[in-house]
């Protein structure tokens, strides 16, 4: 069998920009304070969730923003202990918090903006117990950690947590190497866009435009 | 830093020799020692003392590991050049220049070191090598780049008393000169293959980095001479020194042309993530250094290149700092302008500096980083002066 390119649709007309996704995967990854794995970005005013141009003229429309577990990712090739890599069978890319060094590489290659980050103090948390999936590896200090498209949760045959509370229903999870797949499906139906789609990356999220 | 302190430290040595180079090694090993607490401070509260951030992953540790590798690269490109091709060379300078080269990569592998956030894993490099990471070329090349200045200054000591042949010494030189080049390349490549960052992804890279290499090395050789020649450590030889300085500042000219070259092909299409760096340059927040970059560069050749002003060790000593600086800067500012501007600029939770909307700076070292770096500088004063004192390192007579 042909290997899975795993990935997500998210349609950005459907986007409420509620940021439940960027909470559920917070909670879900049991995310040390400041560390957002997965965040929705506003394309309009000065100051998050602000609308562009003056009423009644205002425009507002939000993107999401995690790892886009590209299909050619700048991150893998440049990781000299490759900590971050590629899984082989269905395209997830991964970072594993034993191996990495804290060089910081990945992070500077990545081209897109604050998908991958580092701890750079002990971790801390709002809360004093760990909360999400006992699954989800331990945060360790001075280790870049990034969205493993819920790793834990597809190991379990689950979607994403993401995917999964998105009041919205704007979230799709899939494998873009199945034509059959919804993900593929609405590709075929739908305008769609990839972001920073110059860089060549190929990445594995796309949007509905 | 490093010149800073070479050159302010250094005439300590005049008045008796073996005192001044006695204090010297005291002074900047106390330095040294400071800057190992920084470090072990660094290393318990975290990376967080430092400026460096999600959004600004890199900063003045890997902007002086470039430096210090260029002032490496270029000391032993100096030193074998003229073996190479049979050309008159600064031969009662050469060991001293190997040397300097030698202590120059040992502060650059440092750099790294307290530049890693998990130092005590430093064996996956062995263990889980990658090497498609341009990383892993360029620590494979400054370990064998280590290795082969130090077998070539020890076969220069035993040419000198006589042992072993001219020839593979020669065969050594060109070795030399390849992996010398090599390295500095294999530094601009960490940079110039990377998509994510515009203003780093240029075929130009290396050149610039090996031009700056030769700058750099050249003045940190012509630093050491004149100090020397001060101390009496090497006898005048206002030939060599005219000589030296003239390359010099045709080193710095060929250093400007390609960092116009680059500016000229960044700005022209007047729009775009390039183009904003530039304007960022000309006048922005990286204005300030870019144009202390631009002056000391000018003012170094101009220095440098006229006969009456190098004539004079001071006026002459005072256009190699300068060059010195002004490659630092470039080095730096290549680092910052990668982080200057992000690819998505649209708003969210915050995850990088606010400075973006205030168009200002997006990194300045802390007192913490700076000060681990001068501890680095310091232990390059210290080993450069040990070497001196205990190795070798005089021209035969």
């Amino acid at each position: 069998m042909a290997n899975k390119r795993l990935g997500m649709v998210i349609d950005a007309k459907r986007c409420i920009g509620c940021h439940t996704c960027a909470m559920a995967c917070k909670v879900e990854n049991n995310l040390p304070d400041k560390n957002w794995w997965n965040r929705a970005l506003t394309i309009g005013g000065e100051e998050m969730d602000t609308p562009e141009g003056v009423w009644p003229n205002t425009t507002i429309a939000h993107v999401t923003l995690a790892c886009q577990h590209c299909e050619n990712p700048a991150c893998v090739k440049v990781c000299p202990v490759g900590a971050t890599y590629k899984r082989e069978e269905d395209g997830v890319v991964i970072q594993d918090y034993d191996k990495c060094i804290g060089c910081r590489y990945c992070m500077a290659a990545c081209p897109y903006t604050g998908v991958r980050v580092f701890n750079w103090e002990k971790p801390k948390y709002q809360v004093e117990f760990p909360v999400g999936d006992s699954n989800v590896p331990a945060h360790q200090k001075h280790t870049v950690e990034k969205c493993t498209l819920c790793a834990h949760r597809l190991a379990q045959g689950l979607q994403p947590a993401c995917v999964e509370v998105c009041p919205a229903r704007a979230r799709f999870f899939g494998d873009f190497n199945d034509p059959e797949s919804e993900v593929s499906q609405l590709l075929l139906k739908r305008g769609h866009f990839q972001l920073l789609p110059e860089k060549e990356t190929n990445p594995s999220v796309y949007f509905l435009s | 830093m490093s010149t800073e302190t070479a050159v302010k430290a250094a005439p300590a040595a005049k008045p008796a020799a073996s005192r001044g180079s006695g204090i010297l090694l005291a002074v900047t090993g106390i330095i040294t020692l400071a800057g190992i607490a920084l470090w072990a401070y660094q290393l318990t509260r975290g990376l967080i003392v430092t400026d460096m951030r999600n959004l600004t992953s890199w900063g003045l540790y890997i902007g002086t590991f470039t430096f210090f590798v260029g002032l490496s690269a270029g000391g032993l490109i100096i030193a074998s050049i003229p073996r190479v091709f049979g050309l008159a060379g600064f031969k009662s300078v050469s060991k001293i220049a190997v040397w300097s080269s030698i202590c120059c990569t040992v502060l650059a592998v440092a750099l790294v070191v307290v530049d890693l956030g998990h130092p005590e894993r430093i064996w996956h490099l062995v263990a889980y090598s990658n090497f498609t990471s341009p990383l892993m070329w360029d620590i494979i090349v400054i370990t064998v780049y280590l290795i082969v200045s130090v077998v070539y200054l020890r076969a220069t000591m035993r040419a000198e008393k006589g042992e072993g042949s001219e020839k593979a010494l020669k065969v050594l030189s060109v070795v030399a000169l390849s992996c010398a080049i090599l390295v500095h390349s294999v530094t601009a490549w960490i940079f110039g293959l990377q998509i994510g960052r515009a203003f780093w992804n240029t075929a130009l890279m290396a050149p610039v980095f090996i031009t700056s290499a030769l700058v750099s090395g050249l003045a940190l050789v012509l630093v050491i001479t004149l100090v020397l020649q001060k101390t009496g450590y090497l006898k005048r030889d206002q030939d060599m020194v005219t000589r030296m300085a003239g390359m010099l500042g045709v080193f710095v000219i060929v250093e400007l042309f390609l960092f116009f070259c680059e500016l000229l092909t960044a700005g022209y299409p007047a729009a775009g993530m390039e183009f904003e760096t530039v304007k960022a340059m000309l006048a922005g927040p990286l204005a300030p250094m870019f144009w202390t970059e631009i002056v000391s560069g000018v003012l170094a050749a101009a220095l440098l290149i006229g006969k009456k002003t190098a004539a004079v060790p001071a006026l002459a000593g005072a256009g190699a700092a300068l060059a010195l600086l002004g490659a630092f800067i470039q080095k730096y500012e290549m680092l910052v302008s990668g982080f200057q501007f992000p690819n998505l600029t649209y708003w969210s939770v915050p995850t990088g500096p606010a400075a973006w909307s205030a168009g200002a700076l997006v990194y300045l070292p802390t007192a913490t980083e700076a000060g681990i770096v001068l501890g680095i500088a310091a232990l390059g004063v210290f080993i450069l002066t040990l070497g001196l004192k205990k190795l070798a390192l005089k021209p035969a007579e």
